[in-house]
């Protein structure tokens, strides 16, 4: 099929035949996959799936219902934190650098450390896995609807102010309907990423649920059974995902409005006051880690403090050692990171503008990006490692994979962003879909691509441990891992603090980066 | 604010069922009447491995001692000892490599008993290109976690193997790799990886390493100074029921089985599978040792040659790791 006739399905096909020709191939795709690696126990077919599904449906129906409820749970609670958070900053925009280190610090923290803390706090029930899923989702929505909230004509925003009316009434009135397209977008990432949050979380000694299921699936190299259950968790991913883009559209009626915000030179900031915004972002997070640990009374064995990270790196008697293991493993983790985090944003807005120019594509490929950002890795890295090895090749696809999906649907609904009058102009000159697509919707998509570079730093550092868990056993992962069985919390403790520093530093070079470009092309995107 | 609100009240009715419907399960829960509540932190998911608990929970022999055990589940992100250290468990389910190394950080801990006389650390192979002794590894590639390499070293230590002849693959926790081909040897557990591809038909050759030297107490019980010198009771009710209950595990492993895939119906377990699991830890838990003295046993010897292999993965401990006061009033009663 060409291009074109993706693009225009009504001139080859119906709709209805295109789409149920494109996921037809898809399931065939996928047979012939399982098939061709038959006698491996690495990939079931949708023949096979099915069947499991057929014979297990009680055991699955009473799992998803636990994993989905945790889901929902988390997804509301983590959203609504979001929500307020955004709120919070809007209304009080210098808190936006703290809010966004500290919603950034806490989705640094890797399972291994939040696992027993949640588990010792809330005991075996269910709140873990809600935590979980909740934190899973709280980062990303925070920051696509601070893009969606600042997305507004500066005209509207000053006629509220010739009523008289200050920035409570901006909210209200001209942000929240402006953001709704952003919260929306928001909403579909979150919706996989707290399933898999949710299934993840079981993982940390729940007593039923899919991500059970998973790790019992796994170990009997009942790869039916591990792939019945991917694809149960990639189908509600998928339903809920279309949900939110239903709802999404019932509730933004209008098209998107011409912004037309002036370039902002940067405002000049005092050296002072420099070092004192710099002062409040590095003791604040540190006081809450303290804090939190003194208030819940979490034992030290396992809840290491800030002193105890000073001593195990730069006070102790061993700490030169200390550091030489950690920065050895730090360097190894760096080297990946660096091309996967490139792959999976390259990727992601690849798609995004691909998908735009032949919609056709969308009913196939979103449903796979879809999948595989639900499925937990542990399913899916067994078949990267096996198509690209455990190298260079295998751990960044890992990553890709891990990262590209919030890229895809930031971008995809920046592309969509694009103003009508925009569009008619090029339409009224004949341009073509290309130079539409780089003169104009590229430029509209910018800080939508931007807010999911942000997204996806603790992401991509987060997916190259897990790679390194799983596939190379080397770099910060498999020191983070080892911790496990050696009781090291220290060591634990000490590679957080340097991922979440690694994190800060990257998330402020792309946020100047971001702020140089954006002055440009989004200058209400610009904090004043 | 209207789209929250929207979103809020949207879901609010169902958040609020299912959140009944959760405290319901809460609620529903087994509980004996009159039982002091304590909790036995286990070290995975439920399954057979933990079936002398599973009886003495259904027989009521902890009931009868005046406690009221949870047995609360492990996984791959839950480890044993934050729990035991914290106090949400009593008693947890370690093995003495990591218990010395918790040590070593600063966790109170004893060993006050030994299920795994024999550690089940294994290495599977194919029938085609088996590993039957720690040398047929010299120019063969394994498969396993780079964090048990300290494990792998002891071996090859042991038995005078050149560790640099074999080719350490790291792979998941996962059978796959070995049957797929993609490595020659797994270093797994005799009782799960080696039962998952026989109960898929694919026949391992397994090679126990407790066979060729390597000492370690497996599925040890631990518990904190503090519990042994303040709750010394609850700890040898706790050691009581749980001696019973193995006792009648050794009497019928596949009985053992059969009440663990019954008890957890949501965990996914298969009768084969876990009938095959219960016979194959038997020689792992059960010894002319345990025989003589009672389950859970250990005795100077033993506690010297787990100091000694201790040491190979660097783990510098002494005997006063083992405390036996609890069993030495269990088996006396």
């Amino acid at each position: 099929m060409t291009t074109r006739a993706l693009d225009r399905p009504g001139l080859t096909l119906p709709p209805f035949a295109a789409k149920t020709v494109g996921i037809v191939l898809l399931f065939i795709l996928w047979e012939a996959a399982a098939r061709a690696y038959a006698g491996s126990f690495i990939l079931a077919g949708p023949l096979a799936v099915t069947a499991y599904l057929a014979q297990h449906a009680d055991l699955l129906a009473r799992a998803t219902a636990r994993t989905l409820t945790n889901a929902a749970w988390g997804f509301l609670w983590g959203n609504l934190a979001a929500i307020a958070l955004a709120v919070i900053v809007i209304l009080l925009p210098r808190m936006e650098r703290l809010a966004t280190a500290v919603s950034l610090l806490i989705f640094c923290l890797p399972l291994v450390a939040t696992g027993p803390i949640l588990r010792v706090l809330f005991g075996t029930g269910e709140a873990p896995q809600i935590t979980l899923a909740a934190l899973a989702v709280h980062y990303t929505t925070f920051l696509a609807l601070m893009v969606g909230l600042r997305a507004v004509p500066q005209s509207w925003l000053d006629l509220v102010r010739t009523h008289g009316r200050g920035a409570g009434a901006q909210l209200v009135y001209v942000r929240t309907v402006a953001s709704l397209p952003y919260l929306t977008a928001g909403l579909q990432i979150a919706a996989p990423a707290a399933i898999l949050g949710a299934m993840i979380g079981e993982f940390t000694g729940a007593e039923r649920g899919l991500g059970v299921l998973t790790i019992r699936a796994m170990r009997a190299m009942d790869v039916d059974a591990t792939w019945a259950i991917a694809t149960l968790a990639a189908a509600l991913s998928i339903a809920a995902y279309g949900a939110f883009g239903w709802l999404g559209r019932r509730l933004t009626g209008t098209p998107p409005a011409l912004l037309l915000t002036a370039p902002r030179p940067a405002p000049p900031r005092t050296l002072g006051r420099r070092v004192l915004g710099l002062a409040i972002l590095i003791v604040t997070p540190l006081l809450l880690w303290y804090g939190v640990m003194e208030a819940f009374s979490l034992n030290p064995f396992f809840a290491k403090r800030p002193a105890d990270i000073l001593a195990f790196l730069v006070t102790g008697p061993e700490a030169a050692a200390h550091r030489a293991a950690l920065l050895g493993a730090y360097a190894e983790t760096l080297a990946f990171t660096l091309p996967g985090y490139a792959a999976g944003l390259a990727l992601g807005a690849l798609m995004a503008c691909a998908l735009l120019l032949a919609p056709g594509l969308g009913t196939t490929m979103l449903p796979v990006a879809v999948a595989l950002r639900s499925i937990p890795i542990v399913t899916t890295a067994p078949l990267i490692v096996l198509a690209l090895g455990r190298g260079a090749a295998g751990t960044i696809a890992i990553v890709a994979v891990m990262i590209f999906f919030p890229t895809l649907v930031a971008c995809l609904q920046g592309l969509r962003q694009t103003p009508r009058q925009v569009v008619d102009i090029f339409d009224s000159y004949a341009s073509g879909r290309w130079r539409l697509l780089i003169l104009a919707r590229i430029p509209a998509m910018l800080p939508a691509f931007f807010a999911s570079a942000r997204m996806a730093i603790p992401a991509a550092i987060l997916a190259v441990t897990t790679a390194e868990w799983l596939a190379t056993g080397k770099g910060i992962g498999a020191l983070m891992a080892l911790t496990a069985s050696t009781s090291d919390y220290n060591m634990l403790w000490s590679a957080i603090t340097l991922v979440a520093l690694t994190a800060a530093a990257t998330y402020a070079a792309v946020s100047a980066l971001e702020d140089a470009v954006l002055r440009v092309y989004a200058a209400e995107q610009v904090a004043r | 604010m209207t789209t929250t609100r929207t979103f809020h009240g949207l879901n609010r009715r169902t958040f609020l069922s299912t959140g009944a419907a959760a405290t319901l399960a809460l609620a529903g829960r087994p509980a004996f009447a009159n039982g002091k509540d304590v909790a036995l932190q286990l070290s995975w998911l439920h399954s057979v491995q933990f079936g002398g608990s599973y009886i003495a929970r259904e027989r009521g022999y902890w009931a009868q001692n005046g406690l009221n055990v949870a047995l609360n589940p492990g996984g791959p992100n839950a480890p044993v000892e934050p729990p035991v250290v914290a106090g949400n468990a009593l008693v947890g389910i370690s093995a003495a490599d990591y218990t010395a190394a918790a040590v070593a950080q600063g966790a109170p801990f004893k060993i006050i008993g030994v299920a795994m006389q024999k550690n089940p650390f294994a290495i599977a192979s194919l029938a085609a290109n088996p590993v039957n002794s720690p040398k047929d590894l010299e120019g063969k590639s394994i498969g396993m976690a780079l964090a048990n390499m300290p494990v792998l070293q002891a071996l090859c230590t042991l038995n005078d193997v050149d560790i640099d002849a074999i080719e350490v693959i790291p792979t998941q926790y996962d059978a796959a790799p070995l049957v797929a081909g993609q490595v020659d040897s797994l270093l797994c557990w005799a009782t799960d990886l080696p039962v998952a591809m026989a109960i898929q038909g694919v026949e391992a050759v397994t090679m126990l390493m407790a066979d060729h030297g390597y000492a370690v107490h497996s599925q040890t019980y631990i518990a904190t100074e503090d519990s042994l010198a303040n709750r010394r009771d609850d700890l040898v009710a706790l050691m009581r029921g749980e001696v019973m209950g193995w006792n009648d595990y050794l009497a019928d492993p596949a009985a053992a089985a059969a009440l663990t895939v019954e008890m957890f119906p949501d965990a996914g377990l298969d009768l084969p599978t876990q009938v095959m699991q219960a016979e194959r830890q038997v020689p792992l838990m059960f010894s002319d040792l345990t025989e003589a003295q009672g389950f859970g046993w250990f005795t100077e010897d033993t506690v010297a040659q787990n100091i000694e292999t201790l040491a190979l993965l660097d783990r510098n401990v002494t005997a006063d790791l083992w405390d036996r006061s609890i069993l030495e009033d269990v088996h006396a009663a």
